[in-house]
């Protein structure tokens, strides 16, 4: 840019950007799309992104973006008009505009300007220019066919979007399309946008030319695309308007000193009107002569009308109207062509007719049309600063409510007003919970060129299928798991799908398909990917393991399907023959273990030899806040999420089961679930360690069912989980923390990994007798 | 602004340069240097978590923050010793990670001038483990100046947090 770039136009810059990607998001896919069916809905919307973002980079004078969005609106201009027709090679082509453009983006992000661009700028615009030049040769490249299809081009330019509504010289009976018509709509909605802006900044302009001038300009076009299209309601009432603005600019009075109120109720008429056409129905206005009427209220009856009335010779008046510097009356009455008593008798029916006209011009409410949906950008920071900030409420909330020192106080009022606030405070919690929510099909749109270029790269035929786009959720945790969702998605096209020949051998459809879905589940959102491949060789993963040392050969026999298919997440592991560029090191699936544990999130592996493979992640709903169940054991208080809550018992002791392994198990009507306890996990001392004193509850996680020994339950309470400090770091069978009413801090029970821990101890234990045992020998 | 901020950060250094927070343990002093200390609280309510080195003593809610506590008599393997009215928990920040530090006395602020601080002795210990930066002395008396990061984050610690990496 050739001024220095200031504060403002950084931030116009990165509105640019950030728009720019949300464009780029949507049109990845929609290319794809396009390779797979040329519908012209979906050229046409490609089309329009490119435009968009041509224009806009034009505007910030972003030469080398605009050149080369310009070059691919060139190119599906002609797709569209059917003059080339598509061939694989043009997706390739708009997507490799579209690495450009996130390229030159990333460029501006940082530098503002995108002159680096200009190599690659050139190449792919030359290849573009290429292609089209190819595709109207017809007949030059192996892509004869489809290009004979085509009619020879035209010579005449490509046409621009714009360019039919602005053009008055297009031919008269020219079809109106629905291209055009969004086109229309587009600009019609910023014009009128400009208009409404500059009618609100009326007051501080009086009498400033110029200014109004512009607004008579936006009025005036819109009233020519109007004319154009053959709207014609919208066209007289533009018209009208347009005359009002004349007048003001020509400087002469209006009826009104403010006539900008009236204006804005007509622009929302006219608002309405284009609403109605970008949703398929027709111009009519309703009341449009009504409306008519207002405007023309507006217009000051001229004094001349009123002179003629006295008797004055039009030819006088005219000529007055062209000296008219002074007051028309003033210079009347000097030329002798009027007596004073003419003019002021005129002058005074002028007021009381401007006075009518006032009275009946005021009553213009202005009502204003809904823009569609109104979005800001807030940053993410501020946003996670409120949320915190909620926790804390919620906190102070379980504080003041759960106050030690009200305990044993009758307080009737102060608990229903308690009760009010604990209700705000949740629904304030879940609304802001939402606000972070986004749905996944950004993500999973994003998917979709993943898919295309590596099915190309590894000669496979995939059909990808998205189910349940519209889920929402937490936006970090989309954030987080887009890596596991790359790599889980390459290892499906890489490992999982065969290639065509294998599949037709083993007899599959040749196409083989790869499921991507999102939905609510047991609190949880499951992200599942699902292919319908050759599954998981269970040999290769097993003598992969024992070659890692992931396993023992003794070890195989008790290995469950499900612990098998898990190996895959080792470090290090792949059963990959070869590397290839896409997957095979090994690295992936670890990666994808360790992002889902940051978010608290599992993995389930299903496979079925030859049938397929599909791999759950379930997410939990919300990392924030959970209900609670306060258990005590000992002098330490836990929580257990209830949600993973089956029902709590006081156990009878013919109700337990002691395994010869010193294992316990509770028998819950006709099941035996093992027993654990609390304490053994915390180290601490329980009031009594027979089962038949505490309280046996039973938990369920996926598809295990187990007993946690405590004792007693203290309450239930909704909770804000904190992290345990890093310093600390994970720890088996505790999620994190949160504080209590007592302003103490209470740990909070990981139901999936207290089974793990509390296996672990006992192992420990064992082995810990076992030593002393040997030890004992010995001694 | 930019130039006030270099400025203060100029100076906040310069006023903490030299100066350490000393306390008592088991009989000797021992100092930190102060710009790690963001407060001193008395002892509170610990909750205990499982599954840790004998010297977390577990974690503290901090107006709202949650704190691990770290015993520096158990970290040094001294006899334990109740908790009275004299027991401090020092706060320490290092990048970020914030830790209570148990001690059984805090005493002052000391100065003492980088010419008055010998080296540490070596010991036939294992020189990773040494949390001692160096020998202070103030008139007669030696204080012991720890190495926070070392105290925090050597031995034991380092295992745990590399297990929890992995």
């Amino acid at each position: 840019m050739s001024t220095p770039i200031d504060d403002d136009q950084i931030e116009i810059i990165q509105e640019f950007v950030t728009e720019s990607r949300d464009m780029i998001e949507q049109l990845e896919p929609a290319i794809i799309e396009l390779g797979q069916d040329s519908d012209p809905e979906i050229i046409n919307s490609i089309f329009r992104l490119f435009h968009s973002m041509k224009g806009s980079a034009g505007f910030l004078e972003f030469d080398h973006m605009t050149r080369v969005a310009h070059a691919a609106e060139n190119l599906l201009d002609l797709i569209r008009n059917g003059e080339i027709s598509l061939v694989p090679d043009h997706v390739t082509l708009l997507c490799a505009a579209c690495d450009f453009a996130k390229e030159a983006l990333d460029m501006v992000e940082n530098d503002y300007i995108d002159d680096a661009m200009v190599t690659p700028a050139d190449e792919i615009s030359v290849r573009l220019h290429d292609a089209i030049e190819v595709a109207k040769g017809g007949g030059k490249t192996d892509e004869a066919p489809a290009a004979e299809a085509s009619e020879p081009a035209p010579e005449e330019p490509a046409k621009q979007s714009a360019s039919p509504i602005l053009d008055p010289n297009a031919l008269p009976a020219i079809e109106i399309t629905d291209e055009m018509r969004l086109s229309f709509v587009q600009e019609s909605n910023e014009l009128l946008q400009n208009t409404e802006q500059g009618l609100l900044e009326w007051g501080d302009n009086i009498g400033d030319i110029d200014f109004i001038s512009d607004i008579f300009r936006n009025v005036h076009s819109f009233k020519g695309n109007c004319g154009f299209f053959g709207y014609s309601h919208l066209e007289k009432l533009g018209h009208q308007m347009e005359n009002v603005l004349d007048r003001a600019k020509a400087g002469s009075k209006l009826a009104v000193e403010n006539p900008a109120d009236q204006l804005l109720a007509s622009l929302d008429v006219l608002q309405r009107g284009v609403n109605n056409i970008s949703d398929g129905k027709d111009d009519t206005v309703e009341n449009l002569d009504q409306h008519l009427m207002d405007l023309q209220k507006l217009i000051a009856p001229l004094l001349g009308d009123f002179l003629v009335d006295e008797g004055v010779t039009e030819q006088a008046i005219s000529k007055a109207v062209e000296t008219q510097k002074k007051p028309v009356g003033e210079i009347l009455v000097e030329q002798g062509s009027a007596s004073t008593v003419q003019v002021t008798t005129a002058l005074k029916k002028q007021q009381e007719t401007i006075n009518k006209s006032k009275a009946a011009a005021k009553p213009a409410v202005r009502t204003k049309t809904p823009a569609k949906r109104q979005d800001i950008r807030v940053e993410l920071g501020k946003l996670d600063s409120l949320i915190n900030l909620i926790g804390e409420l919620v906190i102070a909330e379980n504080m003041l409510i759960h106050n030690p020192d009200l305990k044993g106080l009758e307080l009737e009022n102060f608990n229903k007003a308690g009760q009010h606030m604990s209700k705000l405070v949740r629904e304030l919690q879940e609304m802001a919970m939402t606000i972070r929510m986004i749905p996944v099909s950004g993500l999973f749109r994003r998917m979709i060129r993943l898919v295309h270029d590596i099915s190309v790269k590894a000669g496979k035929k995939v059909e990808l299928v998205l189910i349940g786009e519209e889920t929402e959720i937490d936006k970090t945790v989309i954030e987080t798991i887009t890596d596991p969702l790359v790599h889980l998605l390459r290892n499906s096209l890489d490992h999982g799908l065969e290639p065509p020949d294998e599949r037709l051998a083993a007899g599959k459809g040749e196409k083989g398909t790869i499921t991507l879905s999102a939905r609510h589940e047991e609190g949880e959102v499951w992200v599942t990917i699902e292919d319908n491949g050759r599954g998981l060789n269970k040999e290769r993963i097993l003598e992969k393991a024992l070659a890692n040392g992931i396993i023992e050969a003794s070890e195989i026999d008790d290995l469950t399907d499900k612990q098998i298919n898990n190996m895959i997440f080792a470090p290090g592991f792949s059963t990959a023959e070869k590397i290839t560029d896409i997957s095979g090191r090994g690295v992936g699936m670890d990666v994808v273990k360790k992002n889902l544990e940051k978010i608290k999130g599992k993995i389930d592996v299903y496979s079925t030899p030859g049938e397929g493979s599909k791999i759950i992640l379930r997410i939990p709903l919300t990392l924030a806040i959970i209900d609670g169940m306060i258990v005590r054991v000992g002098s330490a208080t836990c929580i257990v999420p209830t949600l993973s809550m089956l029902e709590a018992y006081r156990p009878a002791m013919d109700q337990i089961t002691i395994t010869p392994d010193g294992d316990e198990l509770a028998k819950v009507r006709e099941n035996f679930l093992p027993v654990i306890r609390l304490h053994e996990i915390l180290g601490k001392k329980p009031d009594s360690s027979n089962l038949d004193d505490g309280i046996l509850i039973v938990l369920e996680y996926q598809d295990t069912r187990f007993c946690l020994f405590i004792d007693e339950i203290l309450g239930q309470q909704q909770t804000v989980i904190k992290g345990l400090s890093n310093y600390i770091g994970n720890i088996a069978g505790v999620s994190g923390c949160t504080i209590l009413g007592d302003g103490n801090v209470c740990l909070i029970l990981d139901v999936g990994t207290l089974i793990e821990s509390a296996e672990n101890k006992k192992r420990k234990y064992e082995a810990q007798q076992e030593l002393i045992l040997k030890g004992g020998i010995r001694g | 602004m930019a130039e006030a901020t270099t400025l203060s950060n100029y100076e906040t250094e310069d006023t903490q340069k030299d100066k350490y927070l000393t306390f008592h343990l088991a009989g000797e002093d021992y100092g930190i240097e102060i710009q790690y200390v963001i407060e001193i609280i008395g002892i509170q309510n610990i909750t205990d978590v499982p599954d840790m080195p004998d010297f977390i003593r577990g974690v503290i809610n901090l107006r709202g923050k949650v704190i691990p506590i770290m015993d520096v008599r158990a970290r040094f393997g001294l006899e334990a010793r109740a908790y009275d009215e004299r027991t401090c928990i020092i706060v320490v920040n290092i990048d970020t990670t914030e830790v209570g530090l148990v001690v059984d006395e805090v005493s002052e602020v000391a100065d003492i001038p980088e010419a008055d601080v010998e080296p540490a002795p070596k010991t036939s210990k294992n020189n990773d483990d040494n949390y001692i930066q160096g020998m202070g002395k103030i008139n007669n008396d030696v204080k012991i100046l720890l190495n926070i990061n070392k105290l925090l984050f050597s031995g034991e610690m380092l295992d745990l947090i590399e297990k929890t990496e992995d």
